[in-house]
């Protein structure tokens, strides 16, 4: 350890090719050798290609994810799904899948001491109780010696339905007329503004005038290890719980609500999780798990299906994007006028934060003066949408750049030119008014368009295609054309 | 082509990070953080901020996380935080361990505290390398001699502004970071299939820690990007019904599908971030769709304004384009 690298090594490590040589390791041989490779034994060790601390156990399968851990006694669980997306339930029989053999504990939504929760609003419940808001709602629990037994006892609970109109169409439900998912709760659950300058005023000094309707879809995050937890008592009455979270302390704190004991007597653990994209920041089954190893007193495990991923947990909010840009004939921006309609879901989950974000980073990484967005999620009979990877940035980045390259082909400039007239400089002022600092997207743009060869490649034209720009419509205005994409 | 901003840490709420370092006899040290490893290698990152912190190697740090017993308070894996926010709580909590090994060595080297610096697993006199002790045994030094085991723990919490209710005015985020993505497609203007040949992806991160998982979130990000972009959705039946939660039928991208990708670190330092560093994860699939979707149009010259850009949809907008320009011809 004492051995100072020379140079001469350190360049040798940081060479790609003979780094991975020197990663590639053989499988499993007895007594294990270990390999550390170079890098991580190098100083300093920023800026160094160290390998992950974890690599190698997972190269080696030796990784315990919670499908890999069990404990003596330990029951199976798995949850009703609703399968419809709004309804009242009239009433739950559980009596013959509890007669079933192997069967252990069931819940419903009636056995959770606190049965809300949320990051923001505490709109979710636990277990669905009397109404459901979202088909992958769960309606019972079901713990048993193994999954199959408990599958086919979440078969036998039978629920009564009355089934009502479901609210699907995120721009529907933002009409004051239609029924309130969660009435009396207004359908539009949050909204937000962003004003800087005067938006008529730059519209006025405009050239053109560019608008589009952009539009994206619900996606999942689908991660590697679906979403599992194990929960377990200990006999002072304190419950451990392993889970997929990636917030353990605010994990903790939904769970002691929802259970309605103290935090102290909560433990969570999740050592190693595979993959998250924002769909493990917040609890699913969690207090379900721990209810149900309460009951039977045995340590309790539920691990996801894949369709249980795509209809029980947090997915992307699908958005609905109206942009205008009004810009002088040298492609520079003036105003901005955007309105956002973001898909909450059944639930709002993290729809506050994902609101904000698109919200801030709709008028993209560009200066302009005169702007005005608004951004309102709503809610629908889907499945709720949440925190995932960008909160709302992929979808705004979506309407902003390809707008972008609209408004470039309208006043024919390239869109390395016109991205490069109107971006951020250091100390610019975001929408937000916040002045920027370490900026640099146009280095950025200007490094990407170097190494990809933008100006060889037959860009760097105006690609003046008439066929395929936007069409000119004939309303006109004394400033400029409005042109509708 | 697409560019795009996109912020480090919560919007303005409080999202904080605690962190505690330890040193043990040997020179290595220890970090207990509460934040979850969930595939990105954070915990790698952090290991090396602290390492570089106290001038040892990513080895000489074990880190134990995610476990609300043992481990501080922290926000979680989310928001594109870990490197940025725990990293710092990370590198000041090292730095007070490496300040408590400063003083046990300045008697001994005969020299005050602030003329130290840790470097190479040593304690040296700035300017007289060959004046220093081994950390190691100042470390175990402080342990059985003086009685200081070295130990630091400290907190941070970006600084923000709350933002007016009417106007969003306010500093919503500590620091963001800045990238562009240009993707070059195969559009068959036969069937509307697309397939994406190449991404060059300029990311700015801040100082990277480590190049080789900046690139691994870039590649991922990516890969993520190219679902959102041409495959990915969740589709209802007309009572909301999911009718494709399944593999088989929710079509995402495979090894198959992936182009080739040249990453790029644009070079760049930000002062409130550990030596530099702001953070990666997200913001690398948030400029991959618009960058494909703007190369369709450069290949076959229709606008896709709705995601997916599925074969089906492009299609449509090609055989629309092409009656339009039927229309057009002169009778």
């Amino acid at each position: 350890m004492d051995k100072k690298p020379t140079v001469a090594e350190k360049t040798v490590v940081q060479e790609p090719g003979i780094l991975r040589e020197s990663v590639i390791a053989p499988l499993v041989t007895y007594p294990i050798e270990v390999v550390v490779p170079k890098a991580r034994q190098q100083t300093p060790a920023v800026g160094q290609r160290a390998t992950r601390l974890d690599g190698r156990l997972h190269g080696l399968g030796q990784t315990g994810y919670i499908d890999d851990l069990a404990f003596p006694g330990m029951l199976y669980a798995k949850i009703k799904r609703a399968g419809v997306a709004s309804a009242r339930i009239r009433s739950i029989d559980t009596s013959e899948a509890e007669a079933m053999p192997g069967v252990m504990a069931i819940i419903t939504g009636k056995d959770v001491p606190c049965n809300s929760f949320g990051p923001s609003l505490k709109d979710q419940p636990v277990l669905a109780h009397e109404r459901v808001f979202h088909a992958g709602d769960g309606v019972a629990a079901v713990a048993a010696v193994t999954e199959q037994i408990a599958l086919e006892a979440c078969e036998k609970i039978k629920v009564d339905y009355e089934v009502l109109t479901p609210v699907l169409d995120p721009l529907e439900s933002l009409k004051l007329e239609t029924p309130g998912v969660h009435a009396p709760s207004a359908n539009i659950y949050q909204s937000k503004v962003i004003k800087k300058g005067d938006i008529e005023k730059g519209f006025a000094a405009s050239d053109f005038i560019v608008e589009g309707t952009f539009r994206t879809q619900m996606v999942e995050h689908v991660p590697l290890e679906p979403h599992a937890t194990i929960a377990m008592w200990d006999a002072n009455g304190r419950v451990t719980i392993h889970s997929t979270l990636g917030r353990i302390t605010l994990g903790r704190a939904d769970v002691a609500r929802t259970l309605a004991i103290p935090i102290s007597r909560i433990r969570i653990v999740a050592t190693i999780v595979g993959g998250n994209f924002g769909g493990k920041n917040e609890i699913t089954t969690e207090p379900v798990l721990a209810l149900l190893s309460k009951k039977s007193g045995r340590p309790v495990k539920s691990v996801f299906t894949r369709p249980d991923e795509f209809i029980a947990s947090t997915t992307r909010h699908p958005l609905i994007m109206d942009y205008k840009t009004g810009v002088t004939k040298d492609g520079r921006i003036q105003a901005r006028k955007i309105r956002l309609v973001l898909d909450g879901g059944a639930y709002c989950s993290w729809s506050e934060t994902t609101l904000g974000k698109a919200c801030i980073l709709s008028a993209g990484p560009y200066n302009i003066d005169n702007l005005y967005a608004e951004a309102h999620v709503v809610y629908t009979n889907k499945t709720m949408t949440g925190a995932m990877r960008g909160f709302g940035a992929p979808q705004v980045c979506f309407a902003y750049e390809t707008h972008m390259d609209d408004i470039a082909r309208l006043v024919k400039m390239d869109p390395l030119d016109i991205r490069l007239l109107n971006a951020f400089n250091e100390g610019s002022l975001s929408p937000t008014g916040q002045s920027l600092q370490s900026v640099v997207v146009k280095e950025s743009l200007l490094r990407a368009a170097e190494k990809f060869g933008w100006h060889s490649n037959g860009k760097g034209s105006t690609n003046g295609n008439a066929n395929g720009g936007p069409k000119l419509l004939e309303k006109e205005n004394a400033n400029g054309n409005t042109v509708r994409v | 082509m697409a560019c795009m901003w996109y912020p480090i840490g919560f919007t303005v709420a409080a999202n904080p990070s605690s962190a505690v370092v330890k040193m043990d006899e040997d020179g290595t040290a220890t970090l207990l953080t509460g934040t979850v490893e969930t595939g990105q290698g954070s915990l790698t990152i952090l290991a090396q901020i602290v390492a570089q912190e106290l001038g040892i190697a990513t080895d000489d740090v074990v880190v134990v996380s995610a476990d609300t017993d043992a481990t501080p308070m922290d926000t979680g894996a989310i928001a594109s935080r870990t490197t940025y926010v725990t990293g710092n709580a990370a590198r000041m909590a090292a730095e007070k361990v490496k300040l408590m090994l400063f003083d046990v060595a300045a008697p001994m080297l005969n020299v005050k505290p602030h003329q130290l610096e840790a470097k190479d697993h040593k304690i040296v006199v700035k300017g007289y390398p060959q004046r220093n002790m081994h950390i190691a045994d100042v470390a175990n030094h402080a342990r059985v001699v003086t009685g200081e085991p070295p130990i630091g723990s400290a907190s941070f919490n970006p600084a923000t502004v709350a933002l007016d209710p009417e106007t969003g005015q306010g500093k919503p985020f500590g620091t963001y970071v800045y990238a562009t993505q240009i993707a070059e497609v195969d559009v068959d203007d036969e069937t509307g299939e697309v397939e994406v040949l190449r991404m060059v992806a300029s990311h700015d991160c801040g100082t990277p820690i480590n190049p080789m998982l900046v690139e691994g979130q870039v590649e991922g990000g990516i890969s993520m990007g190219i679902g959102f972009a041409l495959q990915e959705e969740i589709l209802f039946n007309d009572r909301g019904v999911q009718i494709n939660p399944n593999l088989t039928n929710y079509i995402m991208p495979t090894s198959l599908d992936m182009p080739e990708i040249e990453v790029d670190i644009v070079d760049n330092y930000d002062p409130t971030g550990p030596f530099g560093a702001k953070g990666v994860g997200e913001p690398t699939l948030v400029p991959t769709a618009a960058a494909i979707v703007n190369a369709i149009y450069d290949a076959v010259g229709v606008r896709i304004t709705s995601l997916p850009a599925t074969a089906e949809k492009v299609f449509n907008a090609i055989q629309a384009k092409r009656e339009a320009e039927l229309k057009q011809l002169p009778a």
